[in-house]
């Protein structure tokens, strides 16, 4: 795409709407509240449209006016524009009428969401000067970060607690990226990034570059609702770790109206965490947006195990504001989650996934996603990424000689279980919906190619919603982590 | 000796949060504090603080909030991913 007008105008304080120049920093100097790309959304209006979008590239550089970079991207110019699936055989099994699975389980390189906001930052860091890049992660970050500098030519360094599993180190090790192991707990872990960053002068895409880096989960917001034929889904959930990710899709609606991209129309945003690792949950349920933090997370989704979530005030406040609410889910219903998206979509979610499945699934079952309206929900990373986690939780394999009679016995015994399970598929229909199928389901449409979009053309139904504008300035930049 | 200054976020929970360390800790140590936002219910408050003094007094000081049951973040470290 020829364009090198930005639109980009400033950092801004989400506290006291301080403006900051473009540079590498993140925290108000008054305040201490987090920085935040500001835009010239007027300017974007003017020069925005589908028809200049439809004809980019599929990637989710397609909406580059609403990112917060001055020039043209230069790091990771393939990724996003994942598939928005339609998920039919999972509605049934959940008893909704319209389900949607945003799949960034297939993000490029890296299957993770990871690799937006990676492409945003070191995109931004080359911008402003960085040679180097960096980030403290035990899992998708740091692979995004070693895989995409690695693509664009730039020397990075992934810092880890040392005792960290073997496969993990590897996923990073193999893009070249020099790994550090630091003896001691992701705190301090941390504590030594912002020392090093300060010190060397390197990009840390979660530490000085944070403002550049969530913006970029906002692409993930555009592409659901272009994929669903311009239109803002009634209902999103997504899993909440620091809860970034969640206030930035919303961010993203607001933004798709404010420019004049889609109409406005209700929308509810509800987050997921795990039962071991609840903070942003807990909050919203009792009703504060005060985060009290949770000292020592104890789950298997360890991708969203932050205990002092940075965004988890906004977070929660988004939820109110949209109408939305939080859920959180037990191993055991992680685990049953990952195996019914696997079994009913052919789709392997990492923990992550298997989180927000679960919450879904709680949030529907309890009537706070009514059962009739359009539902989305954020699948975030690649089960292959977290496979351990269903070690001993799944059928082993028949074992036989290589003997057709053998053979033959083993699909005799599997004849009444294979009539048993459709059985108990039907019975958990019936127990856990109370409906048997759901008659509004089309059998056309489905809309699982790699870039296709949504053919549907039904309104979304919003009867008892609440405007979904939300997001107001903020009252702290707390939790932190 | 050098003074060095430090920007924090302080979270209290439980009985640390209807408690006046601030001002026991200035009683204690000799740290100039500078209070930037604060939010606090019966339960819980959260703090945003600039903190300066020589070093060891500041870690003493820190060190001292953490035996109270205060959990002390640096605002630098207010980092979004795991």
């Amino acid at each position: 795409m020829a364009m090198a007008e930005t639109f980009f105008s400033n950092l801004k304080c989400r506290e006291c709407g301080a403006l900051y120049p473009k540079k590498a920093t993140h925290v108000c100097e008054f305040d201490f509240g987090p920085l935040e790309a500001d835009y010239d959304y007027a300017k974007i209006r003017a020069a925005i449209s589908r028809e200049k979008i439809r004809s980019r590239p599929l990637t989710m550089w397609r909406y580059r006016e609403l990112l917060p970079i001055d020039g043209e991207p230069t790091v990771g110019l393939q990724v996003g524009f994942t598939p928005l699936v339609k998920a039919e055989r999972l509605a049934r099994a959940l008893g909704v009428r319209e389900l949607y699975l945003k799949n960034d389980a297939v993000n490029y390189p890296t299957l993770s969401f990871k690799d937006r906001v990676v492409a945003v930052a070191l995109t931004r860091a080359r911008e402003l000067g960085f040679n180097i890049v960096a980030c403290a992660s035990t899992g998708n970050l740091a692979n995004s970060v070693a895989a995409n500098a690695a693509a664009a030519g730039l020397e990075s360094y992934v810092l880890i607690p040392y005792d960290l599993e073997r496969g993990k180190v590897l996923n990073s090790l193999v893009y070249g990226t020099k790994v550090i192991g630091i003896e001691g707990p992701y705190d301090q872990v941390n504590r030594l990034c912002s020392e090093i960053a300060g010190k060397y002068g390197w990009g840390f895409v979660n530490v000085n570059l944070r403002p550049y880096y969530a913006e970029g989960s906002k692409t993930l917001g555009f592409e659901i609702i272009e994929q669903l034929d311009w239109r803002i889904p009634a209902h999103t959930v997504i899993p909440m770790a620091s809860g970034s990710l969640l206030t930035k899709i919303a961010k993203a609606y607001q933004e798709a109206v404010k420019v004049g991209l889609v109409n406005a129309s209700p929308f509810r945003i509800y987050g997921a965490q795990a039962r071991g690792c609840n903070p942003i949950t807990a909050a919203q349920q009792a009703g504060t947006d005060l985060i009290r933090p949770v000292p020592k997370p104890d789950t298997i989704a360890k991708s969203l195990a932050i205990g002092t979530p940075a965004d988890g005030y906004y977070a929660v406040n988004v939820m109110r504001q949209t109408g939305g609410a939080a859920a959180d889910a037990t191993d055991a219903e992680i685990i049953e989650a990952i195996k019914l998206l696997a079994e009913t979509e052919g789709i392997f979610a990492e923990t992550a996934g298997g989180v927000t499945l679960a919450c879904a699934k709680k949030l529907i079952d309890s009537g706070r996603i009514p059962r009739d309206e359009r539902v989305v929900i954020c699948i975030t990373g690649n089960g292959l990424k977290t496979a351990e986690a269903l070690d001993g939780q799944l059928t082993e394999p028949a074992r036989i000689k290589p003997s057709l009679r053998e053979f033959d016995a083993l699909i005799v015994k599997h004849e009444p279980q294979r009539r048993g399970e459709k059985n108990s598929l039907m019975e958990y229909r019936q127990r856990g919906n109370g409906i048997l199928e759901t008659p509004c389901l089309r059998a056309s449409a489905v809309n699982k190619s790699y870039g296709n979009r949504s053919k549907h053309t039904d309104p979304v139904a919003g009867a008892n919603q609440q405007p979904g504008h939300g997001q107001r300035r903020g009252g702290d930049g707390r939790g932190a982590d | 000796m050098a003074k060095c200054k430090g920007r924090y976020w302080l979270n209290f929970t439980g009985p640390t949060a209807t408690e006046p360390l601030i001002y026991q800790l200035s009683k204690k140590f000799d740290v100039v504090f500078n209070i930037r936002q604060a939010t606090i219910s019966d339960t819980m408050g959260l703090m945003g603080v600039e903190f300066e003094a020589d070093r060891e007094v500041l870690q003493a000081a820190i060190a001292w909030l953490e035996t109270q049951g205060v959990k002390v973040k640096p605002v630098e470290l207010n980092t979004i991913e795991g």
